[in-house]
């Protein structure tokens, strides 16, 4: 196992260093650059071509880019060419809210879609399946920022029980963190509570009526005994899969939702960032991400061992 | 389980009809609650931070409409857009016009606790003629700074230049004083936060980028006593004790922020949701003179260095359907061809702007036909980051192509158009808009040589310029701005399309706030 995860962590390397080379040419291909906008509209090409020179963005792309690399080797992001902060004091001052969001997002899928699944798969010959179908491919299909326009006006402005939008951190309070995240976790969460209980009931109806099941209920096991013992356990895995890429998507999602919640996080970073031409902060989000990304998928895989002991790495 | 969905769906029937349900009410800005209440925190939602909160580094409008709170300059834009003292008691010109004795108010303190001192006016305003878009055409006409004692600033000019004044109100990269110390620490970079020192009725307190700004009162502010000067100068009373100026990206948050009291003043509100900001109960419109737009041909190459294919273009553009398209109600543009938008009562002449509209299908036809343009395609480009302009693109397109010419359209995000917008080989005409500006030599479609004119470049203009910089009186700069206009429709370098107005809204506890040039949180209140 020990090995395993080595292994897994060493392969990190080479993903992290092809992200880097694609963000670092991404951002540096495409039009507009961050003297244009530091300058305005009232800039002189001289004084564009000054500030250039101070960026260093007239250096060939190759020597810009093993430029920064040697930074990033050495844990340095580079600093913002906007607000001259270091970049990487930027993904962790922003990237407390995003978490926040992340975590409560993902507590509201397993809190709800875990009890749906079950109770969907014991009232499984009832009228409650196929509605059960048919809603959660309805939850599937909203876009998130329709859903978050709709519950804002009913519970922020309409009834106003949550705040329309902004963001507690959780130094100033459990009490005003919560209040300020729920309903954008709740909208987060309401797409991956469709696929994750959809997922979840799928893969406890395979195995509902395995050979193992039947010779559970056939020994005298108590249904609700086989269903969380056995069916459930054994669902559990391909379910895990989903969750892992739940996380990486609740990742994305948050850009737009802290867009519409007015929430300090990384999406709204990556946005500003990208509007201004911040190259640094752009490039370091986004490695930020990606190395977000290849952790989730490494611990699902552990994760894996854990829930089916047949599972051995090494 | 049949009386469960009949409840959801009841639920859900009473949300949607409670949604619809919002009771019409309206009043206008600047109501007034009585006596004024001291205290209370106002929460404002604006956009998007600026780069820097130095604003006499910055032209940006986000470090204006902040930066005004807390600096002040020798001199300031009253509300009728004239340059009055503010920091300055009182000054005397020479005869020959060329040196001013600027004597400052005794007693004025910064933020810092520092007694403000002529020498920090003249370390000041010697930054500004370096780092301000605007210092840097003064700088020319300046010859030295002299502190002649504490409180008496002498500058003395290379020639009679009597927009020295103008100059220095100008609240576009302004010439406020800041500590000679600061001065000296920054140099010709912004200032950082910890050198935000100035001496307005609210001091800057802290910065979370993409966030949030907060000013709060500074209890030591040093007032005007003139009580109808307005603008940003004359008597200031900081009622409240906090400002926070929170980035909010979507519009319709604001609006809901508004509604529930989350904030209370929102800025640059759509144009197109004005309704329900004027239908919505507590909730004010505050409009203000915005600038105007324009289409600025490129006048470095063809078609447009020909001043027929210029003459069709001005004959071919119908105005007031691209205004009334583009800004939908009267309330937010008026037509008018002059240089300065009418609320600039010592800047605007409305002589020699009656061929401001122009509009002559045919015309514009015969015109086309009889110039070297040789139906080569014209691009236009703007920013899609601004609906308006593409939509004052789209119907110049139409109204091109009915008189002859074959046009393109493209558009960018804001920071690929200021770099395609750079250079010439991109564009044949633009499409942008202009904030308000205050002199001639401030007017960025028209400055000389560049991208933002379109090349233009004028000797008769520059003649002009520096008549109206060295003019004996209003009368004799009246006359020269009458002569700008003409100038403007003699060589047509932009087309001006209308005068425009901002929205913004504020809840109707806000009292005593007075519409202008952006908004201003000194003698306004909130009531309870």
């Amino acid at each position: 196992m020990l090995n395993y995860t080595i292994r897994r962590l060493l392969s990190v390397i080479p993903v992290m260093l092809v992200v880097s080379i694609i963000v670092f040419l991404l951002v540096h291909l495409t039009p507009g650059n961050p003297a244009f906008i530091i300058l305005g509209e009232d800039a002189s090409p001289e004084a564009i071509a000054q500030l250039e020179e101070q960026l260093g963005l007239n250096e060939p792309l190759y020597i810009q880019f093993f430029d920064w690399l040697k930074q990033v080797i050495t844990g340095d992001l580079g600093t913002s060419v906007y607000s001259a902060q270091p970049v990487t004091e930027l993904i962790f001052a922003n990237f407390g809210p995003t978490f926040s969001l992340m975590v409560l997002s993902l507590l509201f899928i397993l809190i709800i879609s875990i009890p749906i699944a079950i109770l969907i798969v014991s009232l499984r010959k009832t009228i409650l399946d196929p509605l059960f179908t048919n809603v959660s491919l309805l939850g599937v299909s909203v876009p998130e920022f329709w859903l978050a326009i709709l519950l804002v006006l009913a519970f922020g402005v309409t009834f106003p029980v949550f705040p329309v939008a902004g963001y507690m951190p959780l130094a100033d309070g459990f009490g005003a963190w919560l209040y300020h995240l729920l309903l954008p976790a709740f909208v987060l969460a309401l797409v991956e509570i469709g696929i994750i209980a959809r997922m979840l009931r799928d893969s406890m109806l395979d195995s509902v009526n395995q050979d193992y099941t039947k010779t559970a209920r056939a020994k005298g096991v108590r249904e609700r005994d086989v269903l969380m013992k056995h069916v459930f356990a054994n669902a559990l895995i391909p379910t895990t899969t989903v969750l892992g890429a739940t996380v990486a998507g609740l990742l994305g999602g948050t850009v737009i939702i802290e867009t519409l919640f007015t929430i300090p996080g990384i999406g709204q970073l990556l946005i500003d960032s990208i509007h201004r031409r911040d190259y640094p902060v752009i490039q370091g989000v986004v490695l930020f991400i990606a190395a977000i990304y290849v952790l989730v998928n490494l611990v699902v895989d552990l994760l894996y061992a854990f829930l089916d002991p047949r599972i051995r790495y090494d | 389980m049949k009386k469960k969905l009949a409840l959801i769906l009841f639920g859900l029937a009473a949300t949607i009809a409670l949604f619809g349900c919002s009771s019409n009410s309206s009043s206008g800005s600047g109501a007034s609650g009585g006596e004024p209440v001291e205290g209370g925190d106002l929460n404002v939602a604006m956009t998007a931070d600026p780069d820097t909160l130095d604003w006499m580094y910055s032209g940006e409008s986000a470090a204006r409409k902040i930066g005004w709170h807390i600096y002040e300059g020798l001199f300031a834009l009253d509300k009728d857009y004239q340059a009055r003292p503010l920091l300055a008691d009182g000054y005397t010109v020479s005869e020959d016009k060329k040196t001013y004795t600027i004597t400052l108010r005794d007693g004025l303190k910064f933020h810092n606790g520092q007694d403000v001192t002529a020498e920090d006016a003249k370390a000041s305003i010697e930054r500004w003629l370096k780092v301000s878009s605007v210092g840097k055409i003064t700088t020319t006409h300046v010859d030295s700074i002299e502190a002649t004692d504490d409180l008496t600033l002498v500058i003395t000019l290379n020639d009679p230049y009597t927009a020295l004044l103008t100059d220095l109100a100008a609240p576009k990269a302004s010439a406020v004083i800041i500590p000679a110390d600061i001065v000296e620490a920054a140099g010709e970079q912004p200032l950082t936060n910890e050198q935000l020192i100035g001496t307005g009725p609210f001091k800057f307190d802290s910065w979370k980028r993409g966030n949030e700004i907060v000013l709060s009162k500074f209890e030591e502010y040093q007032s005007r006593e003139e009580e109808d000067w307005g603008g940003l100068t004359g008597k200031k009373t900081a009622y409240l004790d906090t400002i926070h100026f929170k980035i909010v990206k979507d519009p319709q948050v604001m609006l809901n922020g508004l509604k529930t009291d989350l904030y209370d003043y929102v800025q640059s509100i759509p144009l197109d949701l004005y309704d329900v900001v004027d239908t919505t109960p507590n909730v004010e419109p505050a409009i203000s003179s915005n600038g105007y737009s324009v289409i600025t041909p490129d006048k470095s190459e063809a078609p447009f260095d020909d001043i027929k294919v210029r003459e069709a273009l001005h004959a071919a553009l119908d105005k007031e359907a691209i205004a009334k398209a583009t800004y939908g109600n009267s309330e937010f543009y008026n037509l008018d061809g002059a240089l300065f938008t009418p609320d600039q009562t010592a800047l605007y002449s409305d002589q020699n702007i009656d061929d401001f509209e122009a509009y002559d299908q045919d015309e514009a036809k015969k015109l086309l036909e009889d110039s070297s343009y040789d139906g080569q395609p014209v691009k236009i480009i703007f920013s899609n980051d601004h609906a308006e302009y593409k939509k004052i693109a789209e119907i110049a397109e139409q109204q091109l192509e009915a008189a002859g010419f074959h046009v393109e359209l493209e558009s960018y995000e804001w920071a690929t158009y200021l770099e395609k917008w750079s250079d010439g080989a991109n564009w044949d005409m633009v499409v942008v808009g202009w904030s308000p500006f205050f002199s001639p030599n401030q007017a960025g479609m028209v400055s000389q040589d560049s991208n933002s004119s379109g090349w233009y470049n004028s000797e008769r203009w520059q003649e002009l310029v520096a008549q109206w910089g060295e003019a004996e009186d209003e009368a004799a700069q009246k006359e020269i701005l009458a002569e700008l206009n003409k100038t403007i429709y003699d060589e047509l370098p932009f087309e001006k399309v209308s005068n425009l107005s901002t929205l913004d809204a504020h809840t109707s506890k806000l009292q005593d706030y007075e519409d202008w040039y952006g908004p201003r949180f000194w003698n306004t209140w909130k009531s309870q």
